[in-house]
């Protein structure tokens, strides 16, 4: 069932492309990822599905006939993960305020707060304290209950787990996997991580300078890459099996 | 609660008191005795004025006066500033743009002569409170405005800003609820400042003749003591005690606005005095053979409140031509050591124990003159930000001959030239790029001219702090290359710190993995890669999923 259907984004900046003819589609109980370079254009991509930047040109809807959404009902429906846990929760409020006010805003009670804290792993007790007293792992999970608080079956995960501790990336990361096959959802994962992309999505697209170069099923396209850019950064990332197993030498 | 925030709301409060609940004991200050210019004392504890007015009842109601005024203009100047500086900058755009022009008007438009123009011109018996408090607050608010507009351009790009609005909130819930608040030290502050100028320029318009008809302020004391020649009598009950009064207030308002800023800025706080190092150096061990760098029991505290063992007993040895990684996590320590290692670290961090000997010399005993040689000549380093730590205003040339100029003044500026060029190619930068300027590079050709920077003098050792983190794969292969590269050629050494530890285990000879300070294990890459000993390198090694491997499969 589709999603989210995003056809022929472009946005340009300045009269440079920064995203250029970008067409895909999210289905419900899959994982998108794509994965780019800095200034790829990938999280530009990211705001503008989140509504947060106005596409210069292309269409981005709920249903594959690409009618117009409202506002609200776009709201309820797609959310999204921002990459600095520790930039996207507002200093000033508690943990129970950033949950609180989407769930009331999309017509829900606060008094789902507890529930949402427990979908994340996470303690209700948590609900008083502020940002500031939480792990940078506490207030990824709690930024992703803010994003499933509306109800939401698109949520975009823009590099959460990249500026996470690395010991602490997996199990965020586990944590959207789970979430997303116990609620059906849609997810688009964003990242410059191409081993997290293999293991944790279904379809990989590959985007340079604004375009999408390469995709297809996740294991296709990072084990047998065929696009020139492709090759070039399945071998750039760091790979110690090659030095170690296949009996390589520095 | 600090000394200065706890003497400025006492004095503040006191003040105030005064001025609430002063009016109410003391008799009518316009009432005229016979008596006039009697000192302080019996009935009239502040003395009395030419015409025989009591000075302490004056001086209540002048106090009672003055606040109010500085009340009225501090709420006013705060709204004004609030309005323009915070709706404009987060509106941004044409309102932006008219907004902060009609500040910045405001801003250079001298205050005090446009308040005394405007006030003289104003007749003398409309100029309530209300016109003068207005006049005070039209020329005050524009500072204001202008610091609270660049803190909130800065915070409308913060993502919980970004993820409110993706949430569905209002505008005007964004600036109330999400904005505001974080810039509530600062309203408070400007607030405090608007009160403290209000005051004081309403006693200099009022001892000017130009105040308020129908009140009694600080000022007009003043004026009045003025006019009856107080000074020239000796009559100083008379006039000392509002210019105190002024002077009080507006110390008290001043320290709290200091503590406000230490909240603001914690920084402020921490007037840790610098100190030499007192190092209790252990006896030098001996180093192995091709030693180059060796640290023994190295040990640094973070001296604050509450004393941090940031680095505990680590011990490593870097040998010629080896990469040595350091792995670890944020908080580990790992740049601490790195510091520590240079002598670069700052207090409240001290060695408390332990060696760093480099080339048999030890590191932590060397003289101010000695260190500037040691470091980048024999030691240099290159930071994660290092590539925006370049100066924007001068092309790279200047920038890496005046290493060459400040380390080697005999050298000709030809061969210094030629050195340049040299360095930039070992990094694979064309050496056209030398006239460029930071801006015209990207970030990973800064990275690679930091780099550069750091190789111009042949140093023995290089500390690299996660060099690659803030570029993409790309560019962090190539420069890898390169390091291996100019180690395999140069037989220099390097220290790679960083989290990733697939990136460790592909280039690094030996890796040490830290830990909370310390190091938990210290191997060769193969054995830390095949047979990792401490469950802490266990779980670092099961966070990477391999590329490669089965779907599922970690890189161990």
């Amino acid at each position: 069932m589709t999603a989210l259907e995003v056809r022929d984004l472009t946005k340009t900046f300045h009269r440079h492309r920064a995203v250029d003819g970008v067409s895909f589609t999210l289905t419900a109980g899959r994982t998108v990822a794509l994965v780019g370079a800095s200034g790829s254009g990938k999280s530009t991509v990211a705001r503008m599905i989140a509504r947060l930047v106005r596409p210069t040109s292309g269409t981005i809807s709920l249903t594959s006939d690409g009618a117009p959404v409202p506002q609200r009902a776009y709201r309820d429906h797609v959310q999204m993960i921002f990459q600095d846990p520790f930039a996207s929760l507002n200093p000033f409020h508690t943990v129970e305020h950033h949950l609180a006010r989407p769930l009331q805003l999309h017509g829900r009670s606060r008094d789902e707060v507890p529930h949402l804290l427990e979908r994340v792993s996470l303690t209700p007790d948590l609900a008083r304290r502020r940002p500031h007293e939480l792990s940078g792992g506490q207030r990824q999970r709690v930024a992703i209950a803010r994003a499933l608080a509306p109800g939401a079956k698109v949520i975009v995960a823009d590099e959460p787990v990249s500026m996470l501790d690395v010991s602490i990336r997996l199990g965020v990361l586990k944590l959207l996997d789970r979430l997303q096959r116990e609620e059906d959802l849609a997810v688009l994962y964003i990242t410059h991580d191409l081993a997290t992309a293999r293991h944790f999505s279904d379809e990989v697209l590959v985007m340079h300078q604004g375009r999408i170069v390469e995709r297809g099923p996740s294991d296709d396209v990072l084990l047998r890459p065929e696009d020139p850019y492709t090759r070039r950064l399945a071998a750039a990332a760091p790979n110690p099996d090659t030095r170690f197993r296949l009996g390589g030498s520095s | 609660m600090t000394k200065k925030l706890t003497a400025g709301l006492a004095l503040a409060g006191l003040i105030v008191l005064f001025g609430l609940i002063g009016p109410l004991l003391t008799g009518d200050p316009a009432t005229i005795r016979d008596i006039g210019l009697t000192s302080p004392g019996g009935d009239h504890l502040l003395g009395t004025t030419i015409t025989g007015q009591d000075v302490l009842a004056q001086l209540t109601h002048a106090t009672r006066g003055s606040l109010w005024i500085g009340l009225l203009v501090g709420v006013m100047a705060t709204v004004l500033s609030g309005v323009f500086g915070i709706v404009g900058a987060y509106a941004g755009g044409v309102v932006d743009e008219v907004f902060s022009l009609f500040s910045n008007v405001m801003l250079v438009i001298p205050g005090l002569p446009l308040v005394i123009v405007v006030a003289g011109f104003v007749p003398a018996d409309q100029r309530g409170t209300w016109t003068i408090s207005l006049v005070l607050a039209i020329t005050g608010w524009a500072a204001a405005a202008r610091v609270l507009r660049a803190q909130t351009l800065s915070l409308r790009n913060r993502d919980y800003v970004a993820a409110a609005r993706v949430s569905g909130e209002k505008t005007w819930r964004v600036i109330c609820v999400e904005i505001l608040p974080n810039l509530l030290p600062i309203l408070a502050s400007q607030f405090v400042f608007a009160v403290v100028l209000a005051i004081l320029s309403e006693a200099g318009l009022s001892f000017l003749g130009l105040g308020a008809a129908d009140s009694s302020t600080l000022g007009t004391m003043l004026y009045y003591a003025q006019n009856g020649f107080a000074l020239q009598r000796e009559a100083w009950w008379w006039f000392v005690p509002p210019g105190l009064i002024i002077a009080v207030f507006g110390g008290a308002l001043s320290l709290i606005n200091f503590s406000i800023d230490e909240i603001i800025n914690p920084e402020l706080r921490n007037k840790v005095k610098r100190r030499r190092d007192v190092v209790a150096t252990t006896p030098v061990v001996a180093p192995a053979d091709d030693a180059v760098l060796t640290v023994s029991d190295l040990n640094v505290v973070y001296r604050s409140a509450t004393p941090v063992h940031a680095v505990k007993d680590v011990s490593l040895t870097l040998r010629r031509g080896e990469i040595l990684g350091l792995a670890g996590e944020s908080g580990c320590g790992k740049t601490t050591l790195a510091y520590a290692i240079n002598r670069l670290h700052r207090p409240p961090a001290e060695v408390t124990s332990g060696s760093v000997v480099f080339d048999g010399a030890d590191v932590l005993a060397l003289s101010p003159e000695e260190l500037r040689e040691f470091r980048w000549v024999k030691l240099s380093m290159v930071f994660q930000g290092a590539m925006n730590s370049l100066n924007p205003v001068t092309p790279i040339r200047a920038q890496l001959q005046d290493v060459l100029r400040t380390h080697r003044p005999s050298m000709s500026s030809s061969d210094r030239e030629d050195r340049c060029a040299e360095v930039l190619r070992l990094v694979g930068v064309d050496p056209a790029r030398l006239g460029s300027f930071p801006h015209e590079l990207s970030g990973g050709m800064r990275q690679r001219v930091m780099i550069a920077m750091a190789l111009l003098l042949e140093p023995q050792v290089m500390i690299m702090d996660e060099p690659t983190t803030a570029l993409d794969v790309l560019v962090q292969r190539e420069i890898l290359n390169e390091i291996k590269r100019l180690r395999d050629e140069l037989r220099f050494a390097v220290v790679f710190i960083t989290h990733d530890l697939p990136l460790l285990l592909e280039l690094s000879d030996s890796i040490a993995v830290m830990r909370d300070g310390e190091v938990v294990e210290y191997a060769s890459a193969e054995e830390i890669y095949l047979r990792p000993q401490h469950p802490y390198t266990r779980q670092l090694l099961a966070s990477f999923p391999s590329l490669t491997g089965e779907r599922g499969a970690l890189i161990r």
